[in-house]
C-alpha cells in the first residue's frame, strides 16, 4: 500500500465551515448553477460580478434565508450566533440606540433559553463597548440609529457583527458609503475579529481593486456560473 | 313608510325648533357642584356631574386600555405572519376576531349579568373589545415592518421572543403608540355608550339626562367629551414624537418657504437637532 506522508501543516489545517454541493440558486429561475465550493476558517472571500447576477441571492442562500433550487448546503457552525449577516440595507432597528443595536450581536451568544427581557451578562457588555470603540461609535452610543448618517450606520452594523463573534460573516456591500479612512477602520476591525475567532468572511463587493486588496479568495459570477479566481 | 315624502314636510323646521329650544345653548350647570352629596372640595368643578363622570370614564378607559394592551401585544406577535408560523398565527387571529366581533356594548351587557351594574362591568367590556381591536391593528402594523432587520435576526439565530422584543416592537413603536392612544381615545368616547347600559362613567349621566329629555345638558356633556378627545390627540402627538423622525427635524417656518434662502438662513440655521454629532461622510 502506498503511504502518503502528511505534510506537517495538515495538523493545523483550517476546518471547513461551509460546503456547497452542486448548488443552484435563484427565485423562480436559476441565477447561478452548479456551485461546488468550500469555505474554511480564515477565508476572506470577495464575490464579484455585475448587478442582478445573483451575488446577494448567493449570500441569502448561504445564510439560510432562502432555499437553494437544488443541491445541498452543509454548515458546520452553530445555528445560534454562528452566522453574522450584514445585508445591503444593514437591518438596523432605527428606533433603538446604537448600543442596543450592537448588543443584539452579543445577545445571540447567550443560550437560546436566556430570557429576551433579561440584561446581558457583564462580560458581554464589555465586548459591546469594545466593538463600539474599535469602530469609533462609542460617542454616539445613546443616539437612535435612525438619525445617523449612512456611513455611521454601516459602522453600527459592523459593530453588531463584531460583538457577535460569529464563525462565518456574510456582508453585502458593507464597505459602500464609507470613505477611505473608514474602510480601513472597518476592514481592520473585521479582520481582527476573523483572526481572533478563526472565522471566515464572504463579502459582496463592487470595487474590484478593494476586493483584491482585502480578500484571499475571489469568486466571480459570470454566465450563471461561479468561477474561483486565483488571487495573485 | 318608504316613499311617503309627506313625512319630510316641516322636518327641517322641526329640527331647527328642537335645536333652538332643547339643544342650544348647552346647559353648563353640569360644571357646577351637585346639590347632593355636599361638596367638600375647594373648587366647585370637582363636584360637578361633568367632572365626576368624565374622571370615572377616563379611569375606566385607562384601565381597560392598559389591560387590553397587555393582552393584545403578545396575541398580536403570535398573529403576525412574519413573526410566527401559520399554526400559531391562525388561532391567534381567530381569538382576536372573536373578541372584536361583539361590540363593547354587548360585552357590557354580558359582564353586567356577571358583575352587576357598575364600573367593573364597564372595565371588563372595554378590555375585551380593546384586546380584539388593538390586537388587529398591532399585528397588521407588525406585518408591515421592513424585512431587513427581521432577516438579520433570522440569520443570526435570534429566537422569536428576541425578534419580537428587540426588533418588531421598537420598529413598530410609532404605530403601536398611535394605536394605543387611539384606543384610549376610542374607549373614552365609547364610555358614553357603555354608560348607557349602566356601566358607569359619563354615559350614565348622559343616559339620565336623555331620559329626563334635558338635551341641553346632554350637549354640554358631549362638548366635554369632545374637549377631552382633542386633549388626548395632542397627548398622542407628543408621546409619538419620541419615536418618529418628525421630532428629529426642525419644522420649516413660513420664512423659509416664502423668503430667499440667503435671508431666511439668518433666522433658521440648524435643520437637524443632532447636527453636532453628525459626520460628513
Amino acid at each position: 500500500m502506498k503511504s502518503i506522508q502528511q505534510p506537517v501543516e495538515m495538523k493545523f489545517m483550517n476546518e471547513v465551515l461551509a460546503h456547497l454541493h452542486d448548488v443552484s440558486i435563484g427565485y423562480d429561475t436559476p441565477l447561478i448553477e452548479g456551485i461546488n465550493v468550500e469555505i474554511s476558517e480564515g477565508d476572506v472571500i470577495a464575490i464579484l460580478g455585475p448587478s442582478g447576477i445573483g451575488k446577494t441571492t448567493l449570500l441569502r442562500t448561504i445564510s439560510g434565508l432562502i432555499r437553494p433550487l437544488s443541491g445541498e448546503i452543509e454548515l458546520a457552525i452553530p445555528s445560534r450566533g454562528g452566522l453574522g449577516y450584514i445585508p445591503q440595507r444593514l437591518g438596523l432597528v432605527g428606533n433603538l440606540s446604537v448600543r442596543a443595536n450592537v448588543s443584539m450581536g452579543a445577545r445571540v451568544r447567550t443560550s437560546r433559553w436566556w430570557p429576551a427581557v433579561f440584561p446581558l451578562p457583564k462580560e458581554f457588555e464589555e465586548d459591546i463597548t469594545k466593538a463600539m470603540q474599535h469602530l469609533g461609535i462609542e460617542d454616539i452610543a445613546d443616539q437612535p440609529v435612525r438619525i445617523l448618517s449612512g456611513g455611521q450606520q454601516r459602522r453600527v452594523a459592523t459593530a453588531r457583527t463584531v460583538a457577535q463573534k460569529p464563525k462565518l460573516v456574510l456582508a453585502d456591500e458593507f464597505l459602500g458609503e464609507l470613505d477611505d479612512d473608514n474602510v480601513e477602520v472597518v476592514m481592520s476591525t473585521v479582520r481582527a475579529t476573523i483572526r481572533s475567532q478563526n472565522s471566515a468572511l464572504i463579502m459582496v463587493e463592487h470595487h474590484e481593486e478593494l476586493a483584491k486588496e482585502v480578500a484571499n479568495r475571489i469568486w466571480r459570477i459570470k454566465d450563471g456560473k461561479l468561477i474561483e479566481e486565483v488571487v495573485a | 313608510m318608504v316613499g311617503d315624502w309627506g313625512r319630510l314636510s316641516g322636518g327641517w323646521d322641526n329640527l331647527v325648533i328642537f335645536f333652538n329650544e332643547s339643544l342650544w345653548p348647552p346647559d353648563w350647570s353640569i360644571l357646577e357642584a351637585q346639590s347632593y352629596p355636599v361638596c367638600d372640595q375647594e373648587v366647585e368643578l370637582f363636584c360637578s356631574v361633568a367632572w365626576l363622570g368624565m374622571v370615572e370614564t377616563i379611569k375606566i378607559a385607562f384601565v381597560a386600555t392598559a389591560l387590553g394592551f397587555v393582552f393584545a401585544l403578545p396575541l398580536s406577535v403570535l398573529a403576525a405572519n412574519n413573526l410566527s408560523p401559520l399554526w400559531m398565527a391562525i388561532p391567534a387571529r381567530i381569538i382576536l376576531a372573536a373578541m372584536r366581533s361583539l361590540p363593547s356594548i354587548i360585552w357590557a351587557v354580558l359582564f353586567m349579568i356577571i358583575f352587576d351594574v357598575g364600573t367593573l362591568a364597564g372595565i371588563f367590556a372595554m378590555t375585551f373589545y380593546t384586546v380584539g381591536y388593538l390586537g388587529k391593528l398591532q399585528f397588521e402594523s407588525m406585518e408591515g415592518l421592513k424585512n431587513a432587520p427581521l432577516e438579520v435576526a433570522k440569520a443570526m439565530g435570534m429566537t422569536r421572543a428576541e425578534t419580537a422584543w428587540y426588533i418588531a416592537l421598537p420598529e413598530s413603536a410609532n404605530n403601536l403608540l398611535s394605536h394605543l392612544m387611539f384606543m384610549f381615545e376610542y374607549n373614552v368616547r365609547h364610555g358614553t355608550v357603555i354608560g348607557l347600559v349602566g356601566a358607569g362613567g359619563i354615559g350614565l349621566y348622559i343616559n339620565t339626562y336623555l331620559k329626563l329629555t334635558q338635551y341641553d345638558k346632554v350637549v354640554a356633556l358631549l362638548i366635554v367629551v369632545f374637549i377631552v378627545v382633542v386633549i388626548i390627540d395632542f397627548l398622542s402627538m407628543a408621546i409619538r414624537s419620541t419615536v418618529t423622525e418628525e421630532g428629529d427635524v426642525q419644522r420649516p417656518s413660513w420664512s423659509t418657504i416664502f423668503l430667499p434662502a440667503s435671508i431666511s438662513s439668518k433666522y433658521h440655521t440648524t435643520p437637524m437637532k443632532y447636527n453636532s454629532s453628525k459626520e460628513d461622510e
